[in-house]
């Protein structure tokens, strides 16, 4: 075993790429939850690989803001070994350009690493993986970042793996069996929800194009992962960086505004969600899910297909509706109400991970082979434009005090 | 004078009687036709209204097949475009998103003989990638300042900047929209929500003629159609395409089902009496039971 040990040692010396860097964000003063999630995973990934490969790498969140310093401690508390922050009053709200490269410069940065990492600084060139949020400062950060640091990402994942594998590829290996060690398996869940892609970031091998592709890059879903348990006891290093800022920057903030969150799942006790058996009158039986919401005080969901607008509809049910901001599960809302009720849809996976912790579900469809059934307590064979008038009915009847809202 | 770049992608046409779906829920891309993808076409739409506000030119850029000429026609109805480019060559085939940025890159270079692009748009994320990465990359690889989730816009041409409205939505956190300023050239994704409004008789009497002209223009297409492979975009090979893309498909499987611990209970709604016992369930959550 410690002969073992020792060649890992040996191979693991001169190796370019180190270290999970973790970009993290933050709101009015909060870490956005994902970025706790994020870091959990990571802290799981390197413990694995750590022992794996008889390594010391490090998960290294990376954290930029003004007056972000009291932040750092609750990073290391989640899991991260080492927090290197850029404080200034120019970092404040999150810019694209400005935050791509002083995260670049962070990433490359030989000194900074000397002081999380003094072990691996005499070869050390850039991270060996970098984790950003799949929202809408990660998505793009991540995708300017990798520009420019010229390597490949995966976007809204939902898996990862950490592992050694024989590739064998037209172009990256030119046909050849290749070993890949510390490949990272990227899982995303394409826009059906039943199919996982696994995307890997890989050096090109090929002799006619040899060329180094890291870090391997991802976006990561929301609520995907889950947050270690926090630990006050847990020790890290907590790093400034003294970021570099161009005096000429192009995005000028104007003003910031709060607009009331419209869908508010967290709160309401019954969710109603519909998806494509809407399809035979899209607009009565919308309606009709609406009246039935209503009814019950329920907020509405969608299923992610109704995101990409299938029907023509009247302008006002479209902008209302069919919205990402209404679809649950992997790439839209995880909601855990009292009661769900799942109208016309089938149930990929990535939308049973939107709704599988809700108290009791109750699906109304026509088809009894359906995924749904089995993540329902109540299965309704039947059709919605059916079902839900004699619900609404019977509902309205035995119960005549709330069929007007609110009183 | 205004120059208006949009970059746009032919994607499978999700619309309900177009979409086909085999039995395991995936989409089947052979019964399913291609189109303009709506965030393009939203895209578009921003274009359009920098044309009847702001006498923009615009220039329409995709890469793909020959195939997608027709996204190119679909989007000249959208715009009354001056200029569409197709960016068509074999090595561009399985390009990632950085490789495709690549070409896309060289594309607005060329756009108007190579006159300065001062705003480029493009759709939020396509329907069927689903990265949302390729706008931004194109956007940092031409040095463009990059304006993501923009829902509202307008452009003061005296003094060369854009303001711009953009959503930022966190996880937990409440929903804002920033105002925000930034000098031209921009490079933008137009968020979903957007829309373009016209306000003034003369800008809705504009719109219509150009939207008439866009139609008939449309049909002859390929008067201005300009093809590029990758010398004529002076691309090296290996940027771009298989050689150029950092990433790979590595594997698609179906994704496993978690065990669920419901017992499932049956209700056939042919007769609406076994509807009743659902009933009285639903009324006592109602009733916070």
């Amino acid at each position: 075993m410690s002969k073992l040990l020792g060649r890992e040692n040996i191979s693991n010396t001169n190796e370019k790429y180190r270290h999970i860097y973790v970009i993290i964000e933050h709101f009015e003063g909060q870490v956005v939850p994902v970025s706790l999630e994020m870091l959990g995973e990571a802290r799981r990934l390197m413990d694995d690989f750590n022992q794996k490969y008889n390594s010391s790498e490090k998960v290294v969140a990376v954290l930029l803001g003004s007056k972000v310093r009291k932040l750092c401690d609750e990073l290391v508390t989640y899991g991260a070994d080492s927090v290197i922050y850029a404080n200034h009053e120019e970092l404040r709200y999150p810019r694209n350009d400005i935050d791509t490269r002083v995260i670049v410069q962070i990433a490359k940065d030989v000194e900074i690493l000397k002081e999380i990492s003094p072990e691996y600084e005499s070869t050390f060139v850039k991270p060996r993986y970098m984790f950003f949020a799949a929202d809408n400062i990660g998505r793009h950060l991540s995708s300017t970042v990798l520009a420019e640091l010229e390597s490949g990402l995966a976007s809204d994942i939902n898996k990862l793996v950490i592992s050694d594998l024989d590739i064998r590829h037209e172009h990256k290996t030119k046909g050849q069996s290749v070993k890949y060690e510390k490949t990272l398996e990227m899982y995303r869940p394409d826009f059906s929800g039943f199919l996982w892609t696994t995307i890997l970031c890989l050096d090109n091998k090929n002799p006619e194009n040899l060329r180094e592709y890291h870090p391997q890059g991802c976006s990561i879903i929301p609520g995907a992962f889950k947050p270690i348990e926090s630990d006050n006891l847990r020790k890290g290093t907590i790093v400034e960086y003294y970021p570099k800022i161009d005096q000429d920057l192009k995005i000028k903030i104007l003003s910031r505004r709060v607009i009331e969150k419209k869908i508010d799942y967290e709160t309401c006790k019954i969710v109603v969600s519909f998806g494509r058996g809407i399809k035979d009158n899209p607009e009565q039986n919308i309606k009709l899910v609406e009246e039935f919401a209503e009814l019950l005080d329920a907020e509405i969901g969608i299923t992610l297909p109704l995101s990409k607008k299938p029907y023509q509809l009247s302008q006002n049910l479209d902008s209302k509706y069919m919205i990402p901001d209404r679809v649950i599960g992997t790439s839209g809302s995880k909601v855990t109400p009292t009661l769900y009720v799942a109208v016309g849809l089938s149930g990929a996976i990535q939308h049973v991970a939107g709704m599988k912790d809700s108290e009791m579900v109750l699906s109304i469809n026509t088809d009894e082979n359906s995924p749904i059934v089995d993540e329902s307590d109540i299965f309704i064979k039947g059709r919605m434009e059916q079902v839900i008038p004699i619900l609404i009915d019977q509902i309205k009847k035995q119960m005549p005090s709330i069929s007007i809202r609110g009183q | 004078m205004l120059n208006v770049g949009v970059i746009i992608k032919l994607e499978p046409d999700f619309s309900e009687g177009n979409v086909s779906y085999n039995s395991d829920g995936t989409l089947n891309r052979a019964e399913t036709k291609n189109i303009l993808g709506p965030h393009s076409a939203i895209a578009c739409n921003a274009a359009f209204y920098c044309k009847v506000k702001y006498g923009a030119h615009i220039s329409i850029g995709t890469m793909g097949p020959p195939i997608a000429e027709s996204a190119l026609k679909q989007a000249q109805v959208l715009t009354d475009a001056e200029e569409l480019n197709l960016y068509s060559d074999r090595l561009f085939a399985g390009a990632d998103t950085l490789a495709t940025a690549e070409v896309l890159k060289n594309g607005v270079k060329n756009m108007f003989g190579g006159n300065k692009i001062d705003i480029v748009f493009s759709g939020h994320r396509a329907s069927d990638g689903e990265t949302g990465q390729t706008g931004p990359q194109t956007a940092w690889k031409l040095g463009y300042t990059f304006l993501g989730n923009v829902i509202d816009f307008d452009i003061d041409l005296g003094r060369k900047v854009v303001i711009a409205k953009r959503l930022i939505s966190l996880q937990g956190m409440d929903t804002i929209i920033e105002e925000i300023e930034s000098p031209l050239p921009v490079f933008i994704t137009i968020d979903p929500s957007y829309r373009s409004i016209f306000n003034t008789v003369s800008q809705r009497l504009t719109a219509n003629k150009f939207s008439k002209e866009g139609r008939e223009h449309s049909e002859e297409y390929t008067h201005i159609l300009r093809i590029f492979d990758s010398k004529k975009l002076n691309l090296d090979p290996k940027l771009v395409g298989l050689p150029g893309s950092p990433t790979i498909v590595y594997r698609v499987e179906k994704i496993p089902r978690a065990k669920t611990n419901r017992k499932t209970e049956f209700i056939d709604a042919a007769n609406p009496d076994n509807l009743t016992p659902i009933t009285t369930k639903i009324i006592q959550i109602l009733r916070g039971k």
